[in-house]
């Protein structure tokens, strides 16, 4: 599967697109959602994770727009915050995973998994 | 030099008058004692029985050294023989602080004023004594519990900053768990990992580093510490405050930090500066949080034997009704905000002999703080 990653934190976005080619998995890293703008739009199968906390156009409004394309890729949402930010970021947007902080390899490899 | 040690011969008993004038100075709370032009003490009133553990029977006649550390006895000869013989007052009409000796060996602060009278008898001089500790005591006490305070306030900041400290801190477990996990997953499949496996392991261990890193930057800054001075460069001090408080900072703000050419150092208690720093940038991010581009500018200069730093935001200035509370404690528009946070930044920046001022803005222009500090005087450790 192709799993755009969109997380600004280097180290995170790093390790997790190692983990992602590990478990079998394409990866394609943007720092922001800007950059993965400007790329091919993402589509089913693909798949997309995305941070709650980017600079710029922020996580949510992403999703949003992932969630509304007419052929919506997988939506994962990532995040180190806490429950009630989560909630209030995600109103009545619900993607196909949200993963807490810090990540594990069984969690990713649960909802995205090899094949 | 001269010795004045008591002669053999005893003084002469008091007359009804200066009995009289002795049972008036021995109601008086403050020490008396009146000694000759020899040091001999004359008179020894009842306060002084108490301040030193000695019967005035027993002190009069005797030279003032009685109630003396050594070491100030020593110097006094050389003070009551140089002014005899210069006229030169090093305390007469002047009054200062001084030590004394009880009895019983312990030496304690006093405030000691000295008279001098001409008398048919000669020169003679009237010593006023106070015992200094209650009010050291009480002064110790005031300033231990602002330090108490001022650290209390620290650990309030931090503790509001503690769900985004976490946020922080799960960046670095995050990326160290998963490429833990990689070289894991890749072991047991019997992957061949060894060309990648130390580059991996590097990385693992920068992120753990990374997470000692937050850990550490909070730990200095809430650890209890006496109050201290260190002649340092303000600029270092402002980069590593503000770091700390961008730490996990979810809004993401632009922060245009313009630092001063040849700032002369200050002699600060660098956490305590840092915590006026995080103080006035938290301020301001919040400040400017609701605005559609929300910026602050950070700004060290000097000017005329100070220095200054500027944290100026663009968010929607300080309400004139709000002005003349600002600095005080428990003033706060926030709904979780204690309102401590200028109060102790203006406490912090006076205690170090400058001042926290405000430009208060409005009208679509921002606030503008400013934390003026005397540039040390002397480069090195101070303290
Ligand atoms: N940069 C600023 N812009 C506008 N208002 C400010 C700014 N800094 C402080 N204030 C006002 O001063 C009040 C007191 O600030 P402070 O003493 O830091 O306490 P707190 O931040 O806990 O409210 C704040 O509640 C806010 O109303
Ligand atoms: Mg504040």
């Amino acid at each position: 599967m192709r799993v755009h990653v969109v997380e600004d934190d280097a180290g995170v976005s790093d390790s997790l697109a190692l983990i992602l080619r590990n478990i079998g998995h394409t990866v394609i890293s943007h720092r922001d959602a800007e950059s993965l703008f400007k790329g091919s739009v993402p589509e089913a199968p693909d798949a997309v994770i995305v941070d709650l906390s980017l600079p710029g156009i922020p996580g949510a409004q992403l999703v949003r727009w992932l969630l509304n394309l007419a052929a919506p890729p997988r939506v994962v949402v990532i995040t180190g915050q806490s429950q009630g930010f989560i909630d209030h970021q995600l109103r009545g947007l619900v993607p196909d995973g949200v993963m807490r902080k810090p990540l594990d390899v069984d969690a990713i490899a649960r909802v995205l998994p090899p094949h | 030099m001269k010795d004045f040690a008591p002669p053999a011969d005893a003084l002469p008993p008091p007359t009804v008058s200066e009995a009289r004038l002795l049972s008036v100075l021995d109601t008086a709370a403050d020490g008396i004692i009146v000694i000759d032009e020899h040091a001999r003490i004359l008179i020894f009133n009842k306060a002084c029985e108490r301040m030193f553990g000695v019967a005035a029977s027993e002190a009069v006649g005797q030279n003032v050294k009685l109630v003396m550390p050594t070491e100030y006895a020593r110097q006094h000869d050389t003070y009551v023989g140089s002014y005899i013989r210069t006229g030169v007052k090093k305390i007469i009409g002047i009054g200062r602080e001084v030590q004394g000796r009880h009895a019983d060996g312990t030496v304690f602060p006093l405030e000691l004023s000295v008279g001098e009278a001409a008398t048919p008898e000669g020169r003679q001089f009237i010593g006023i004594l106070r015992d200094l500790r209650p009010r050291k005591e009480s002064e110790q006490r005031l300033a231990d519990l602002q330090s108490e305070l001022v650290h209390l306030a620290r650990v309030s900041a931090i503790d509001e900053m503690g769900a985004a400290i976490a946020h922080e801190l799960n960046q670095p477990l995050t990326a160290l768990m998963l490429y833990l996990q990689a070289i894991r997953r890749a072991h047991s499949r019997g992957i061949d990992i060894v060309t990648v496996v130390g580059d991996i392991l590097d990385k693992a261990a920068n992120e753990a580093e990374r997470a000692g890193h937050i850990i550490q930057r909070m730990r200095q800054f809430v650890e209890k510490r006496d109050p201290e001075r260190h002649v340092r460069p303000l600029d270092p001090l402002i980069d590593e405050a503000i770091d700390l408080t961008l730490l996990g900072q979810r809004h993401r703000i632009r922060i245009d930090r313009k630092t001063g050419e040849n700032l002369p150092p200050v002699s600060v208690d660098p956490v305590q500066i840092q915590q006026i720093v995080v103080n006035l940038v938290r301020n301001a991010i919040e400040a400017a949080s609701g605005m559609p581009d929300p910026a602050i500018e950070i700004r060290t200069r000097a000017s005329d034997g100070s220095v200054r730093l500027e944290v100026q935001d663009n968010g929607p200035g300080i309400a004139p009704e709000a002005l003349p509370k600002l600095f005080e404690a428990f003033a706060s528009s926030k709904r979780r905000g204690m309102g401590l946070g200028l109060a102790i930044s203006r406490t912090i920046a006076q205690n170090h002999g400058g001042d926290l001022l405000v430009d208060p803005g409005g009208n679509g222009r921002g606030a503008c703080f400013s934390l003026v500090l005397p540039a040390a005087s002397m480069p090195g450790e101070v303290g």
